[in-house]
């Protein structure tokens, strides 16, 4: 065998958002009844619709608020969709609408002006490659992770600077979790029923939303790079979680992409895994470092070339039965190493994090699962 | 308590087919088709053992391996497996043994089952209810699904030889099939 590359499907163009109803009325013009949803009486105190959600298998075990009525419709008032409009078809053949996401958003805590971060967060991680069929059912631990792009960063805002990926107050947590919750409610992703995740992760309770730091990357943002996006843009990765790579020694651009990619390629990650045939990887620098990267390598190109020759493993040093494995996929090359992904172009790159510097992270794969970048819509 | 009503944040397929599907029948003189995958050498060793029992009865047997499900790789494996269910008349899908290949299996099994192909999935106890669960969501709640213990794939290839064979009356029963005419006749 030989080496099988990433090539996205020919499907990518995300298909036009679909309405179930037609628009020869709108929302304040006719007799129909935009909320199609089921009703259910329930206490509306948050402790009450809380324990309320729980028995009904809605929620994530943290308070939530009610999805009352005129909180949908409130939320909804402020965007410019109609809640009938299919965002994306989700595991199941199950249509994910405006109003399902919305009543998830509000459940969640999300403010009104994510909406359209959101419905690009879920076209995203609806797309083919981006295997959320796998995502939802598989063992490990994996969520989508999410970076934006744009001026959306600040007007929502998103954070890119000190504690980018959690704990920094603000609406990100929120949104995150809002997506988590339609993972859970209309994806279907239910530990130990629809999903059979060993261990889970902190990630599945209110994901990763973090920015890019686009004012301090030597490079052109994340979205630009991927999918030649100029603006607000998503891209989605799913993740097995956050590996942190501390180095308080290297001065060099290349020393510093060796310790990453070093740290990142273990035996145990999915990269390497004798089941996955290819992996991507996703590496996020601080603006230290990435000031230094960028004076050496001011084509992210050399970055990712560099962090790729590092991110591998001596085929020899590995056991013997996993070595076949690899053998058998044709990934132990002419130099006797196994590399974490097909081609340097796999070694994803953003610039986030707090000025103190010192620290990276790494982000593995899941599976064949394919990062997904997504434009976000303007609000009229 | 102050109560008032709220919306449902939930939605699911709006369809099911709770039908099994066709009987596998006799299977003398039929094409049927394993679909096996690249993570359980247990369950090539045992596709491959109930090949030859299928061969000896005077079936035809075919494999399909599943490989990368996302990009062009994945588009490939798609077409290649809606052709190889055309030259089938049994479907056999594993293995079910794990989170994600559960779900690959199972939405294998439905595209065999929904091509009108007796089709039979397997499954390992631990992953029994999920692969229910899931043939659920996919809209083919009465998939059939044989049931091999676990773990499996951590045993000796002679252990697993020997599961393989105590199964294979059971995973007949379940297709609703039998090997040759004159059993089914006796």
């Amino acid at each position: 065998m030989t080496i099988e590359l990433i090539r996205p499907g020919r499907h990518q163009e995300t298909a036009e958002a679909r309405p179930l109803v037609g628009r020869d009325c709108g929302p304040e013009g006719c007799e129909i009844d935009w909320l199609a949803s089921e009703r259910h009486e329930a206490g509306l105190d948050i402790e009450d619709f809380t324990a309320f959600a729980a028995a009904q298998g809605w929620g994530d075990g943290l308070p939530l608020v009610p999805p009352t009525e005129s909180r949908v419709r409130r939320f909804l008032a402020e965007n410019d969709r109609y809640p009938d409009e299919v965002v994306a078809t989700l595991p199941g053949e199950i249509d994910c609408t405006i109003e399902k996401l919305v009543i998830n958003a509000v459940m969640a805590g999300a403010p009104p002006h994510s909406l359209e971060l959101l419905v690009a967060m879920v076209a995203a991680v609806a797309d083919p490659d981006f295997e959320l069929y796998g995502v939802n059912a598989t063992t490990a631990p994996v969520y989508p992770a999410f970076v934006v792009n744009g001026p959306i960063r600040d007007e929502l805002p998103v954070p890119y600077g000190y504690g980018c990926l959690g704990g920094v107050p603000g609406p990100a947590a929120a949104v995150g979790r809002a997506l988590r919750l339609v993972m859970r409610n209309i994806a279907g992703q239910v530990a130990g029923v629809s999903s059979q995740t060993t261990f889970g992760s902190p990630g599945r309770v209110a994901g990763i939303v973090t920015g890019e730091w686009e004012e301090k990357s030597p490079w052109a943002p994340l979205a630009e790079r991927r999918a030649g996006i100029c603006g607000n843009a998503v891209t989605a990765f799913g993740t097995m979680g956050t590996q942190n790579v501390l180095d308080t020694t290297s001065h060099s651009a290349r020393d510093f992409l060796e310790m990453v990619g070093k740290s990142a390629a273990y035996v145990g990650c999915n990269a390497f895994s004798g089941a996955v045939p290819f992996a991507e990887m996703l590496v996020a620098l601080n603006p230290i470092c990435a000031e230094i990267v960028g004076r050496e390598m001011a084509d992210i190109a050399d970055v990712q070339e560099c962090l790729w020759r590092f991110a591998s493993v001596d085929a020899g040093e590995l056991n013997l039965h996993h070595r076949a494995q690899l053998e058998a996929q044709g990934r132990v090359r002419g130099d006797g190493r196994v590399y974490a992904t097909p081609e340097p172009k796999d070694m994803l790159v953003f610039v986030a994090g707090g000025l103190g510097g010192l620290h990276a992270t790494c982000f593995h794969s899941f599976g064949t699962s394919l990062t997904q970048t997504r434009a976000i819509a303007q609000v009229a | 308590m102050t109560t008032g009503f709220v919306l449902d944040p939930t939605a699911c397929r709006a369809t099911d087919n709770a039908s099994p599907g066709p009987d596998a029948g006799v299977l003398a003189g039929k094409r049927i088709g394993f679909r096996v995958d690249r993570m359980w050498r247990a369950w090539d060793w045992i596709s491959e053992q109930w090949a030859d029992t299928f061969r000896a009865a005077g079936a035809e047997v075919s494999f399909w391996r599943s490989a990368g499900r996302s990009g062009t790789e994945g588009e490939q494996c798609e077409a290649e497996y809606a052709a190889f269910l055309k030259t089938i008349d049994v479907a056999v899908v594993g293995l079910a043994n794990c989170g994600s290949c559960t779900g690959w299996t199972i939405r294998d099994a439905i595209t065999a089952a929904n091509a009108g192909l007796p089709t039979v999935a397997v499954a390992t106890r631990n992953f029994e209810v999920f692969a229910h669960e899931m043939a659920r969501r996919g809209g083919r709640s009465g998939l059939r699904v044989h049931v091999l213990p676990y773990p499996l794939n951590e045993q000796l290839r002679e252990d697993v030889l020997a599961i393989g064979e105590a199964h294979f009356s059971g995973m007949l029963g379940t297709m609703g099939a039998r090997l040759a005419a004159k059993e089914l006749a006796a």
